[in-house]
């Protein structure tokens, strides 16, 4: 149990995902949708599980990431490290403008903006076509090689994107742990008594979409160079809801509660969109029971199926377990 | 002249919005409750007008039959599902409704198809009007001149009637109505159906003018946090004003610049924020 709170131990969990998700997903480009969803989560999870920013913006900063890229390697001749850099830099600085406007509502209403700042940004891009390609999105994509490597075959990319995907986990676990990462979880907790200690509340506010920005930039970027093009798909509200659906089945305040989260809905939802078209229906179902019955996602039902262990053998955490999971 | 048609429709359009956004934030006002399904109910009212007109009732018993049956199941999610969840964080709020929305959109794909259609006005309403030279469609005179009337009856039922007293002291205070003894699981399920009601109706509406499309709830739902993020939550007037804003924006970058329109709105809630970041009308 003790061990299951350790960011070592979850790291090695991603590792461990990172390692297996090739056996349990039928194609290359599956299990590589999953890491870049895993990431974008994580960055969503850090405003929400940490900070306690539910964002409905999220595509924004993916969308920004998918058109950055494919701008610059249409037009330019950037290798591609700089570029995911560039990326990062569009949706991190595009997060702080909005994270800045939002913030100046709280609870609901900040939920609101930052829905209505998604359509914004949706309807630039179909607005701006010229830029965007509109709804065809900005088509032909090339995959650039690192060096003398080349990123051609599928598994060869999901090599890439599991590298990038460890480094940026690992990122956002230093961050959420270090003395930032705890101020964080002070403001999500009591964000006056914060305030009131003298902790600057906006500005780290602002931070955390600045790093989520950043860090979902980057998955949008390496998902238009998945599928080759940058699609106006990736900017829209949808792109918004499945990162925060993943976000809130995987658990949040947990960012590897994130991975399995992404997982889940990327696999469970190309596997059933294959058999039933109208499989939104039964996501529709699941969130609702989630909701009522499993409000700490799958990560919380580890927790509990843990702590069950646990107590069957009497540990010493048993009390301490009860007492937890009475929670509201 | 173009612009006076243009702020006609405008003027339309916005009470349409009205309408939309006034029922979810009465709903926040009494029940603190974020409903992301608002849009799906506007959507449900759409269709099922749509479906009534297709079977042959009449255009009257179109709207207010769509209203009522959205209502009702309004109603029965509410009591059913929604009011065990209001104790919760609006985090779940947000991930029930959003279900809720999902699964309701899905629903109208699986018996109406995924593409849309278009829905004729009324046949006493889908003629034109002469207006010195130019010519203006009566079905959009129509709207203005009912949903105005609607505004006025909202606007008694909230501030001239009982109901409209218990719900405006339950915005301020559920547990001292709950003292005085009303049942305030009755008046939440009231409020919750009147608001999806309204949705409906606006989505019943909206229909001969726009179509029915299986996304337009998504839209709606957008539209209406506009109108709130703009008006102030929980605020009849600001709805109202924030609704007309809204429209008349939209209508008019129509003819400014169409492919601009739908950015327009949110660019005016967006300068809104900044200088007034509790909306015209928000308390705080």
């Amino acid at each position: 149990m003790m061990a299951m709170d350790r960011p070592l131990t979850h790291f090695a969990l991603a590792v461990l995902v990172a390692l297996l998700l090739p056996f349990f997903t039928p194609s290359g480009t599956l299990a590589t949708e999953v890491l870049i969803f895993a990431i974008a989560a994580a960055g969503c999870n850090l405003l929400l599980g940490y900070t306690g920013l539910l964002s409905f913006g999220q595509g924004i900063f993916f969308g920004l990431g998918s058109y950055t890229l494919g701008l610059v390697l249409i037009n330019t001749t950037l290798p591609l490290l700089p570029t995911l850099v560039l990326a990062m830099v569009a949706g991190c600085v595009v997060a702080i403008i909005i994270g800045a406007l939002s913030i100046r509502r709280q609870g609901v209403y900040f939920v609101m903006l930052t829905l209505a700042f998604a359509q914004l940004f949706y309807f630039l891009a179909y607005t701006f076509s010229d830029i965007t390609g509109g709804d065809n999105g900005l088509t032909g994509v090339p995959r650039r090689g690192i060096g003398p490597l080349t990123l051609n075959s599928s598994w060869s990319y999901y090599a890439f994107v599991a590298i990038i995907f460890l480094v940026s986990f690992a990122a956002l676990q230093r961050i959420a742990t270090s003395t930032f990462g705890r101020t964080l979880l002070a403001i999500r907790d009591n964000g006056e008594r914060a305030q009131a200690i003298g902790f600057p509340i906006r500005i780290f506010k602002v931070a955390a979409f600045a790093v989520s920005g950043a860090v979902t930039g980057l998955a949008g970027a390496l998902h238009a160079l998945l599928i080759g093009i940058a699609p106006l798909s990736d900017i829209d509200y949808h792109t918004s809801e499945s990162i925060l659906v993943m976000t809130i089945i995987g658990g949040t305040g947990n960012l590897f509660g994130s991975v399995l989260g992404a997982a889940f809905y990327v696999i469970v939802s190309d596997t059933l969109s294959a058999i039933w078209p109208r499989w939104l229906l039964l996501l529709g179902a699941l969130l609702v029971v989630l909701a009522l019955y499993v409000q700490k996602g799958i990560w919380g039902l580890i927790e509990s199926a843990a702590r069950a262990v646990q107590g069957r053998s009497g540990g010493p955490n048993a009390v301490k377990a009860d007492s937890a999971g009475s929670e509201p | 002249m173009i612009y006076l048609f243009q702020l006609m429709n405008g003027i339309g359009l916005g009470m349409l919005y009205f309408l939309l956004a006034v029922g979810l934030s009465v709903i926040f006002g009494l029940l603190h409750f974020v409903n992301f399904a608002h849009g799906a109910f506007y959507l449900l009212g759409a269709y099922l007008c749509y479906a009534l007109l297709e079977y042959g009732i009449d255009f009257w018993g179109a709207l207010a039959l769509s209203a009522i049956i959205v209502a009702g199941i309004a109603a029965l999610v509410e009591a059913g599902l929604l009011k065990r969840i209001y104790r919760m964080d609006h985090m779940y709020h947000i991930v029930a409704t959003i279900g809720l929305a999902l699964m309701i959109q899905e629903i109208v794909i699986l018996i109406w198809g995924p593409i849309g259609s278009s829905v004729a006005p009324p046949k006493a309403l889908s003629g034109a009007m002469m207006i010195g030279h130019f010519i203006y469609p009566e079905y959009r005179l129509f709207l203005i001149g009912f949903t105005a009337v609607l505004a006025v009856i909202l606007w008694w039922i909230l501030e001239g009637t009982r109901l409209g007293a218990v719900v405006r002291a339950g915005s301020e205070s559920t547990d001292m109505i709950s003292l005085l003894g009303y049942d305030i699981n009755r008046i939440n399920t009231a409020v919750f159906a009147l608001g999806a009601g309204l949705a409906a109706l606006a989505g019943a509406l909206a229909a001969p003018i726009r179509g029915v499309d299986p996304f337009m709830g998504v839209e709606a739902l957008a539209v209406a946090f506009v109108v709130v993020v703009i008006g102030g939550m929980g605020s009849y007037t600001g709805a109202l004003i924030a609704g007309l804003i809204v429209g008349i924006v939209q209508s008019m970058m129509t003819t400014i610049w169409p492919a601009g329109a739908s950015l327009a709105i949110y660019i005016a809630m967006v300068l809104v924020v900044l200088i007034m970041p509790r909306g015209l009308l928000g308390r705080a």
